[in-house]
């Protein structure tokens, strides 16, 4: 065994022998001067998120559905960029919420622009619904990574179907979809969803959330997310879908309203009180 | 960037690696699940969990991976979500054109092949799911055909895939297949003779293999999801499971 | 499950379940050297007075680590002037495991028995750094716990008399260990009731 930290949880050499850099036909090696030593790379599309955006959050009510994203885009550590709109209308009938990317996410926008445009031609007025968007969207990205060179994203697509009923649901850069009443991308996953699913466990508590509720909901999400995600902020655009009014409204520029810090007075450690 | 070996001063530092670690985007994912298929005379029942996972995340409790593909076939493909999507995808696509082409219903022999090539093409790259189709035969009988990830496969009885396979699995053996049971009156020399199982005895050791599965799987609950293929066509139903 | 993985080298599954004032143990007899199986008389059940463990795992350190209880034991006897219980036992196996936490035995045990004041069934398992897992109902160990947790599952029921119990652990083990590779080449079983010892050994597929 190889005692080494760095090679902790490494294919061992003893074991399926040295890598082999040829594999792949290793091609976007710098120069000719490396070809054939121990630097050489197979091609790597691969890259990592550059600046970010965090958490998406969306939660079905009984008459459509409540997004929201904040305005911040990451760099690493750093505060890049303060007054991003991660919430994108497609149509009169989507909203797509993306996170991650941000050069990757100003792409898809483009891509659904065209998509939008290539739809307005060939039909009278536009058809495209938000299932339409959600499966595009997905094909888009399972084979950028079938490619191995992913969108390094993950959405949340919400909107109406083309029965007119409401439709939410997620995909990311592997190409993984699911729906669920409650959806949210990132830390929203751990720290929004159950905060959510605690008013919408399934389809039928659903039925019983009014919107005033789902939008009290979706932003004590945002300030939950504030007050423990690093890379969140308390700035964020929030999107009401609504279906009896066939109507996507914005409200952008919301603030995380009645923080207390309170709480944070008490906390060391992982967050369990210290005697 | 600091280099490798000033980051990390172990007392290995020395051995450190000269070369920048790569980090390597994975194309794949574990979205847990458990299907299971049982063929009985004249109808075949093909069953799965709703519950969709990352890790310890449950990202929904409801998202069937159980389809009804037409012609009277039920294909579901557990694993990768994303593969099982998509192999799903081009299978009926594959299905229309071959409604095109031949203007007839296909048999599930010939899907399962069919299945065999889709999954064989992408050998290098393979679906990484473990695959169940089921429907009727040529003489009416119920069939489950079932698949590795690269195509290889096999008619069977029943057979279970997934993240709970191997629980359920041995079950199967003996409640279906009737494996180590011996008929009583013989002293242990004669085997338990097989027969037919009724479409509700079916039915209930769907339940009790997936009630047992969710029990002490983490990746297997929230909701069963089973579809039931007769010559009459494709039936649904569904029952609740453990959501934690 | 890498090829060097002790825990599999040489394969193996034991099971214990607990009836109506009876408790039942269970192992199969196989040991092999990776894939190649060597042996079909290695059983994996020992029993120190009334008290019996199975373990699995390791096969060099399933003897080293069942001749160690048996000297503890037999301390135990001449210190106290009585056999050791059930949950003494649990006990004793847990800190003698623990005690080669940096360094540990490989072995996968689980303790049944009936306690001779109170009568009480009592079965349990362990980690092999000796953490304690009690049971109401049932407890396996070895390379086709999978299975087994599959069938334990889903035959189990509780307040079984001894013949009905030594046809469920049966079942249990005897389509668990066909679906394991490392396990099989035959089967023992012990059923063990307030007055009565009873051991019989299964027939199995040879494969």
């Amino acid at each position: 065994m190889n005692h080494n930290p760095v090679n902790w949880g490494r294919p061992s050499d003893d074991q399926y022998g040295p890598y082999n850099y040829q594999i792949a036909n290793a091609s976007n090696v710098a120069s000719q001067a490396t070809k054939n030593s121990q630097n050489e790379f197979p091609t790597m599309h691969t890259q990592q998120p550059m600046i970010t955006g965090a958490s998406v959050v969306a939660v079905k009510f009984n008459d459509g559905v409540v997004m929201a994203t904040d305005k911040l885009g990451s760099y690493g550590s750093l505060l890049r960029l303060d007054d991003l709109e991660r919430m994108i209308q497609v149509g009169d009938s989507t909203v797509v919420g993306v996170s991650g990317d941000i050069s990757d996410f100003q792409y898809l926008q483009r891509l659904l622009d065209e998509l939008l445009i290539e739809d307005n031609y060939d039909m009278e007025q536009s058809n495209l619904k938000a299932s339409h968007v959600h499966e595009y969207l997905r094909g888009v990205f399972y084979n950028r990574r079938s490619k191995m060179n992913p969108l390094w994203n993950a959405c949340v697509v919400a909107g109406f179907d083309a029965d007119g009923e409401v439709f939410l649901k997620y995909v990311n850069l592997l190409g993984v979809s699911y729906s669920s009443p409650a959806i949210a991308t990132g830390f929203g996953a751990y720290m929004g969803v159950p905060l959510l699913r605690q008013k919408v466990e399934n389809e039928e508590d659903v039925k019983k959330l009014e919107k005033e509720d789902a939008i009290k909901l979706v932003r004590d999400c945002m300030k939950v997310l504030f007050y423990r995600d690093a890379r969140s902020w308390d700035k964020y655009d929030l999107c009401v879908i609504t279906k009896s009014t066939k109507k996507i409204e914005f409200q952008k520029g919301l603030e995380c309203e009645g923080q207390s810090w309170k709480f944070a007075r008490d906390i060391s450690g992982y967050g369990l009180p210290q005697q | 960037m600091q280099a490798q070996n000033t980051l990390l001063n172990t007392e290995y530092s020395t051995d450190a690696q000269t070369e920048p670690i790569e980090h390597r985007f994975n194309p794949y994912q574990d979205n847990g699940g458990t299907i299971l298929g049982i063929a009985g005379e004249d109808f075949a029942v093909l069953a799965g969990d709703t519950r969709q996972t990352v890790g310890y995340s449950i990202d929904s409790r409801y998202e069937p991976k159980v389809h009804d593909v037409g012609d009277n076939l039920l294909l579901s493909a557990n694993g990768f979500s994303a593969d099982g999507v998509q192999l799903v995808k081009v299978f009926q696509n594959q299905l229309k054109w071959y409604h095109f082409d031949n203007n007839k219903e296909m048999a599930v022999s010939s899907a399962a092949r069919l299945i065999q090539h889709m999954l064989y093409r992408k050998r290098m790259f393979p679906y990484y799911v473990a695959t169940i189709l089921a429907g009727l035969d040529e003489e009416g009988k119920g069939a489950i055909y079932s698949f590795d990830p690269v195509g290889s496969y096999e008619r069977e009885q029943c057979r279970a895939g997934g993240a709970a396979a191997s629980l359920i699995m041995p079950f199967l053996d003996n409640q279906v297949n009737f494996k180590n049971q011996m008929d009583p009156e013989s002293n242990g020399t004669k085997r338990r003779p097989l027969k037919y199982l009724s479409l509700e005895e079916v039915i209930q050791l769907v339940r009790d293999a997936f009630t047992s599965a969710t029990e002490r799987h983490i990746e297997v609950g929230d909701g069963l999801q089973i579809l039931i293929v007769t010559k009459d066509g494709v039936r649904s139903e569904y029952f609740p499971l453990k959501k934690d | 499950m890498s090829q060097q993985d002790p825990s599999t080298i040489n394969g193996g599954s034991a099971v214990a379940m607990v009836g109506k004032d009876c408790v039942a143990i269970a192992s199969d007899l196989r040991l092999g050297q990776q894939s190649m199986g060597v042996s079909n008389d290695f059983e994996k059940i020992f029993h120190y007075g009334h008290v019996f463990l199975g373990l699995t795992g390791l096969g060099t350190d399933v003897l080293t680590v069942s001749e160690n209880f048996r000297m503890k034991t037999n301390l135990y006897k001449m210190a106290e002037q009585r056999e050791i219980e059930p949950e003494s036992f649990a006990n004793l196996v847990s800190t003698s495991l623990y005690e080669k936490r940096f360094g540990p035995w490989f072995v996968g045990p689980i303790v049944a028995g009936l306690n001779s004041i109170s009568s009480k069934p009592f079965v349990c398992g362990f980690d092999y750094i000796g953490c304690i897992d009690y049971a109401k109902d049932f407890i396996v160990a070895g390379t086709a716990s999978e299975q087994l947790f599959g069938m334990c599952e889903s035959l189990y029921e509780p307040n079984l008399e001894p013949d009905d119990l030594f046809e469920t652990i049966s079942q249990a083990l005897l389509n668990a260990v066909d679906r394991d590779a490392l396990s099989g080449w035959g089967a023992v079983v012990y059923v063990i009731t307030k007055d009565k010892v009873v051991k019989r050994y299964l027939k199995t597929r040879q494969d």
